[in-house]
């Protein structure tokens, strides 16, 4: 018989005889696979403890509406923070080691602005409950605690001694910074909630603290800081002499203020800066004189950028001693500074030279920081030095006065404001309900261990899926950033400079969708499980298996042999290796 | 269609008109314009397959019989460094049974450095148990890769098809371009059949076998290959009565009538034809045998073809270090079974190493020398090696 006919009992290629099932290679690791899910820098870094990465992940998919709904739930004014907060997030965010940080405001503008063309509202309570809370200031720190509040069906009014809401918002930014139609539009939402709003009414004065106390059954305080520190030389009651505030409020009132057309600037922060630029479009030459130099400035650098663009000049080293002139300032001495030693806030001090000289003006805008009025306040409300004391959810020494904003021990911005009134709404839910509400009883819904508390987590919302949320903070050098292509951020449009000059139109455009889209999938999402699918791709045991909840993978851990390629490969970190007992 | 391509190009056509489904491969010169041509198919919708970037030749064999178990038809294409950095994935794909397909540009192996053309790259995978066809010119190239994958599929082993680098894979022919359905009829779609990747069923493939068993899966490999010899000549029928073109395992060129023949591969075949044809006109008598597989060997043809023949001399453009060219042994092998009276001399010759032109006048002093010398002066004769 040739053998060609001849035959073999095996089959062509060697198999098992029995299913690979049976060989349970899991018994083999000493180690396994676990999902986690940790914090984002920027996560943590935000004052609002927005989800930024949750947001990337939705507007990235092209889910809008849920991202807005995502931001809703820690932070009213999406729209208002893409143009107004000064992101540090973006400071803290990961991408920065491997090119340049996402443009995170870019597309929170983009998700607030979304959210107004298509006029997104926010869902009504699901019940009304029958406390009553007061809320005193319409700033942005009262607006969060009202919105937050109202969300959980409480009847909230709001006092303010303004005419119209918004506090800072409306009458300290500029409306090239914050048009206010978005300003007014974001606020409307919580009108449209039933939050009520009780305008041109001083508490204290045309209210007493005691009838606001006896009508409802909390309060939050959060009157802002709207006293300009004095600067302390002679001449500042000369006329064509301005502090910061007052200087913004007339301009965002629509007034012009009769500030000069030489105008020097003192101070070297945000509100210098506003008060500069402002004034520049009011056709004025202008100067800042800032007492040390740029580096030390407390403004924020884009800020500084603009207004360098738009014509502003900078007197660094320089601080005014004297205001010249009759009834009117015809200009000022001021002396040349040198820089000394770090003083507590970690910048170098500035050192008078004896050097004095003279700067022409007929106009100066004091922008030297703001500062509270606590005084008047109830007096169980204890302070020190203007700061009313509360612990970190805005608990006050007086029973059911809760308070927030730029009042209380935080730095004076928008965003941090809104987070203290979130912190405080969670608090006098609290209280309402008869609950204990001390500082570490939220620290598992917080962002990282220095971030804010996030309601969103407290709710549970899965808008963005998050499955064991930990309070770890994951580094660049915690993820596999092989997968990540390299790509320069967005960079916004600026409207032409005559333009700007001309009015008070906002000077950065808005992003297109395309353009927002591609910024948000720059986000690593650090930290957090996207189904990208890497660890169920390489796991040579074919262990890693979609997870029947629903979002995300599982480790069979029959089968997982512990072998770590899943933790290694996994791009964004949301994977770790742990070993067993 | 009729166009005029390179011998790569017509490898992607081939590749195209088979319908392949993953397309795992590295790129290296010569075979380059191979993957790129079948990327722009794809590109353009004319083939609709996966093509897997992978780091190395070794990962693109790798891949190709992980796509082959999946069910998948596979294919690739590489050359001289890049077959050898696969081999050991050569002798899984037919261990496992996986009727891959590659296109082998034929280059030299380094060290020297050289992409020029030679066989040593093919030849050295002789034992790997992957079925070799040898190519002489772009039809039978394109031919050859649709041809390859009926084969191989219908053997679950895996067949390499062979073509010069240069010769063939940068140098454009009139190629006629058989129409896909057409392709279709005559290459069904791959059938996996019941051995196969299932997830709902997984199953070590493999696997560590005692030798108890391993040597009867060996075995079969063996006997396939024998089978093969037939399964080729009846694809090669196939493919003649479907497109009209016949190809063989053993073709003889004006050899009938000779006492002298030449044995030849590849590209040396078309050089061969020539030569005979001028030999032939100025009275010589000679003719040419084109081998076109060295893996299985068709050794009863052969020894059908030159039984009885006084000379023969192969042409072998490689050799095997320590021994002789590789065609040359295995034609010798085959004919030592013949009775003396009808056994030829074997005359062995190692001609266009490394893409040294193999001319008209090189094969006329081979011709020569077979004539002239009474019988061979060695066992392995280089030719055009400039002696100082």
């Amino acid at each position: 018989m040739k053998y060609t006919d001849r035959r073999v009992s095996v089959p062509l290629c060697a198999r098992s005889t029995t299913p690979g099932l049976v060989n349970k290679t899991g018994t083999w690791k000493f180690a396994e696979p676990h999902f986690v899910d940790l914090t984002s820098p920027c996560n943590q870094q935000c004052p609002a403890g927005e989800d930024i990465t949750g947001y990337m992940y939705l507007v990235g998919q092209g889910k809008f509406e849920e991202a807005w709904n995502l931001i809703m739930e820690e932070n009213p004014f999406p729209a208002i923070m893409g143009r107004v907060c000064f992101h540090t997030c973006e400071e803290q965010c990961n991408r920065n080691d491997h090119d340049e940080s996402i443009a995170i405001h870019v597309v929170e503008r983009f998700i607030g602005d979304y959210g107004l063309s298509k006029g997104l509202t926010v869902a009504p309570p699901e019940d009304e409950k029958d406390k009553k809370v007061a809320i005193v200031g319409a700033g942005p720190g009262g607006l969060s605690a009202a919105y937050q509040l109202r969300r959980m069906g409480y009847a909230v009014t709001i006092f303010d001694s303004n005419e119209k809401p918004g506090g800072m918002m409306r009458y300290g930014i500029p409306s090239y910074r914050l048009p206010k139609e978005i300003l007014d539009a974001e606020i409307d939402r919580l009108s449209a909630m039933g939050v009520g709003f009780t305008m041109g009414v001083t508490a204290g004065k045309d209210i007493s603290w005691d009838s606001l106390a006896s009508e409802h059954d909390a309060l939050f305080v959060a009157i802002g800081a709207w006293e300009e520190a004095s600067l302390g030389i002679g001449g500042v009651d000369k006329g064509g002499v301005f502090n910061a505030l007052a200087f913004l409020r007339e301009i965002n009132l629509g007034n012009t203020p009769e500030a000069g057309s030489k105008v020097v600037v003192i101070g070297g922060g945000n509100s210098a800066i506003d008060c500069a630029r402002a004034s520049r479009r009011l056709g004025a030459e202008v100067t800042i004189a800032y007492r040390r130099t740029e580096v030390e400035m407390p403004a924020h650098p884009e800020e500084v950028e603009l207004a360098k663009e738009e014509g502003v000049q900078f007197l660094f080293l320089t601080a005014p001693k004297e205001i010249i002139g009759q009834r009117h300032i015809a200009g000022l001495t001021a002396e040349k500074m040198t820089l000394g030693e770090e003083d507590s806030s970690g910048r170098r001090r500035p050192v008078p030279t004896g050097e004095v000289f003279e700067i022409q003006c007929d106009g100066m805008i004091m922008a030297i920081g703001e500062g509270t009025k606590v005084e008047d306040l109830p007096s169980l409300i204890s302070h020190k030095g203007g700061v009313v004391e509360t612990d970190n959810m805005g608990h006050t020494a007086a029973p059911k006065f809760f308070a927030g904003g730029d009042i209380i021990d935080i730095p004076h911005t928008v965003t941090h404001a809104i987070g203290s009134g979130k912190r405080a709404a969670i608090a006098i839910d609290r209280f309402l309900e008869g609950e204990q509400c001390d500082e570490g009883s939220l620290d598992r819904f917080r962002w990282g261990e220095k971030g804010n508390v996030s309601l969103g987590r407290i709710k549970g919302t899965m808008l963005f899926p998050r499955r064991n949320p930990g309070s770890e903070v994951i580094g660049f050098k915690d993820m596999n950033t092989f997968y990540f292509d390299h790509r320069s951020r967005i960079r916004p449009q600026r409207i032409p400079l005559e333009e700007r000059l001309q009015g008070f139109q906002e000077v950065i455009a808005s992003p297109s969708k395309e353009e927002a889209v591609a910024e948000a999938q720059r986000c690593f999402i650090c930290g957090s499980c996207t189904e990208c699918g890497n660890c169920y791709i390489f796991c040579p045991e074919c262990a890693i298996k979609s997870d029947p909840d629903g979002y995300g993978y599982i480790a069979d851990m029959d089968y997982c042999k512990g072998c770590g390629i899943c933790v290694y490969e996994c791009p964004r970190g949301a994977m770790r290796m742990e070993v067993m007992e | 269609m009729r166009k005029v391509i390179t011998g790569n190009v017509a490898v992607a056509y081939g590749a195209m008109l088979s319908d392949v489904q993953v397309v795992a491969a590295y790129p290296i010169t010569p075979q380059t314009t191979i993957i790129e041509e079948l990327a722009t198919m794809q590109a353009e919708g004319l083939v609709d397959f996966d093509y897997i970037r992978v780091e190395s030749e070794h990962s693109a064999m790798a891949a190709c019989i992980g796509a082959e178990m999946g069910g998948a038809r596979a294919f690739t294409a590489t050359c001289g460094q890049g077959l050898f950095l696969m081999h050991e994935m050569l002798h899984y794909a037919a261990g496992a049974r996986t009727p891959v397909v590659l296109a082998n540009v034929n280059r030299a192996a380094a060290a020297p450095w050289s992409i020029w053309s030679d066989q040593t790259d093919s030849v050295s995978q002789r034992e790997t148990g992957w079925i070799q066809l040898y190519c002489e010119g772009n039809q039978e190239v394109l031919d050859t890769t649709i041809m390859a994958f009926k084969i191989a599929e219908r053997l679950r082993l895996p067949a390499m098809v062979v073509l010069d680098a240069f010769f063939l894979s940068h140098t454009s022919e009139p190629v006629d371009i058989p129409e896909k359905e057409r392709v279709r009829d005559f290459l069904p779609p791959i059938d996996p059949g019941e051995n196969w990747l299932d997830p709902d069923n997984p199953r070590t493939f493999g696997g560590i076998t005692m030798n108890d068993a391993y040597m009867e899966f060996r075995w079969q490999i063996q006997r396939d290959m024998e089978k093969a010899k037939g399964i080729i000549t009846e694809v090669h029928e196939d493919f003649a009565q479907a497109f009209g073109r016949t190809y063989r395992q053993v073709e003889e060129y004006r050899a009938q009538d000779t006492e002298l023949v030449l044995v030849v591969s590849g590209t040396v075949a078309s050089t061969a034809r020539d030569a005979v044809d001028y030999l032939r006109e100025k009275g010589k008598g000679v003719g040419m045998v084109k081998l076109k597989t060295l893996r299985p060997f068709p050794r009863e043809e052969v020894i059908e073809t030159l039984k009885g023949k006084k000379k023969v001399a192969v042409i072998d453009r490689n050799f095997s270090p320590g021994a002789t060219g590789v065609w040359a042994q295995e034609v010798r092998s085959a004919l030592y079974d013949l009775p003396e009276a009808q056994r030829p001399l074997i005359y062995g010759y190692v001609a266009g190493i490394g893409g040294r032109d193999i001319s008209v006048k090189t094969i006329e002093e081979i011709y020569t020398k077979t004539l002239e010398d009474a019988e061979p002066d060695d066992v392995d004769m280089w030719v055009g090696v400039n002696y100082v």
